[in-house]
């Protein structure tokens, strides 16, 4: 029985060995974390909207590039981002976003780093109160300016073709 | 001590071999409502490919989020749905698990070497609203057994 100890401990020091993270890795997924609370707030009075948009907006570059995939227009520049996200908020006050599997690989000698992530959007029908699941992949390429990671360029990816 | 064996052994069976999930959405009624608990076997590909029909599990960035799908179309093969009805290599598939059918319409795909066709069973849905496609090999988690 010991052995078995041995081996349960052994695996779990594997385990951990292989998923520790750099500084940077965890600064990544922290602020991917927080963007995720900020989408998941809902507001719906006029100054809160623009702030709430402004707030999800600084966590894009100034010419951030949202690829929505084929036959969609790409979103381009914060601005533009957060115009969609203000229009958005009435909306989304019956939404709810989730961000599973992510992957963080740094590039060398940059301040740039490639993240892989599904994103999982639930949508709440306000009158049935029906909830209905789109997830969908997506690369994100992120970069750090003045100490802080923004997003540089999301594109979506098409699992199914 | 058992418990420490058990719960280690129960971490890698549920981790490595069999993977819990809960089906969300309805592309795949009546065979699997939303809610439902399955499981998705991560070996079932070890020893054989996967066949028409199986009900797989499909990663996108990684194991935790799926698609769940059942495969129509085989590596090779020409598929196309012509108002609603599936044909392969020009023969109409006969699948028994459909109970409600739209009109879709998908002009022919040629699959390649790596490539499945994969589908859900609600095909009452709007071809819009449904994912389905193409999907690589490397894609296929394992096999959803119940």
């Amino acid at each position: 029985m010991p052995a078995a100890i041995l081996v349960v401990l052994i695996g779990a020091a594997v385990f951990a060995w292989r998923t520790r993270e750099t500084p940077n890795e965890r600064e990544i997924r922290s602020r991917l974390d927080t963007l995720r609370n900020e989408v998941n707030t809902s507001t719906k009075d006029g100054i809160g909207v623009a702030v709430h948009a402004a707030q999800i907006g600084s966590y894009f570059t100034d010419d951030a590039i949202v690829e929505l995939g084929e036959g969609a227009t790409p979103i381009k520049g914060r601005d533009t981002i957060m115009g969609m996200v203000a229009r958005l908020q009435p909306r989304t006050a019956a939404f709810r976003m989730d961000l599973d599997d992510v992957t963080i690989e740094m590039v060398p000698d940059s301040n740039a780093a490639d993240v892989l992530l599904t994103a999982s959007f639930v949508r709440r029908n306000i009158s049935t109160g029906e909830e209905s699941l789109d997830a969908r992949e997506y690369a994100v390429v992120m970069t750090k300016a003045d100490g802080t990671w923004r997003i540089a360029r999301i594109t979506t990816i098409d699992t199914l073709r | 001590m058992r418990v420490v064996v058990l719960a280690a052994l129960s971490f890698i069976i549920f981790k490595w071999v069999l993977i819990p999930i809960r089906a969300e959405g309805i592309s795949m009624e009546p065979t699997y409502r939303s809610g439902s608990l399955n499981l998705v076997n991560r070996l079932a590909y070890r020893y054989r490919k996967p066949e028409r029909g199986d009900i797989v599990g499909i990663k996108l960035a990684g194991p935790h989020v799926l698609y769940v799908k059942r495969i129509i179309g085989l590596p090779g093969e020409h598929l196309s749905i012509e108002r609603g009805q599936v044909y392969i290599n020009g023969a109409p598939l006969n699948e028994p698990y459909v109970k409600n059918r739209r009109g879709w319409d998908v002009p022919e795909v040629t699959l390649t070497a790596r490539e499945y066709f994969v589908v859900g069973d609600n095909r009452g849905m709007r071809a819009a609203d449904h994912d389905f496609g193409r999907v690589d090999v490397s894609r296929i988690l394992g096999r959803v057994i119940f």
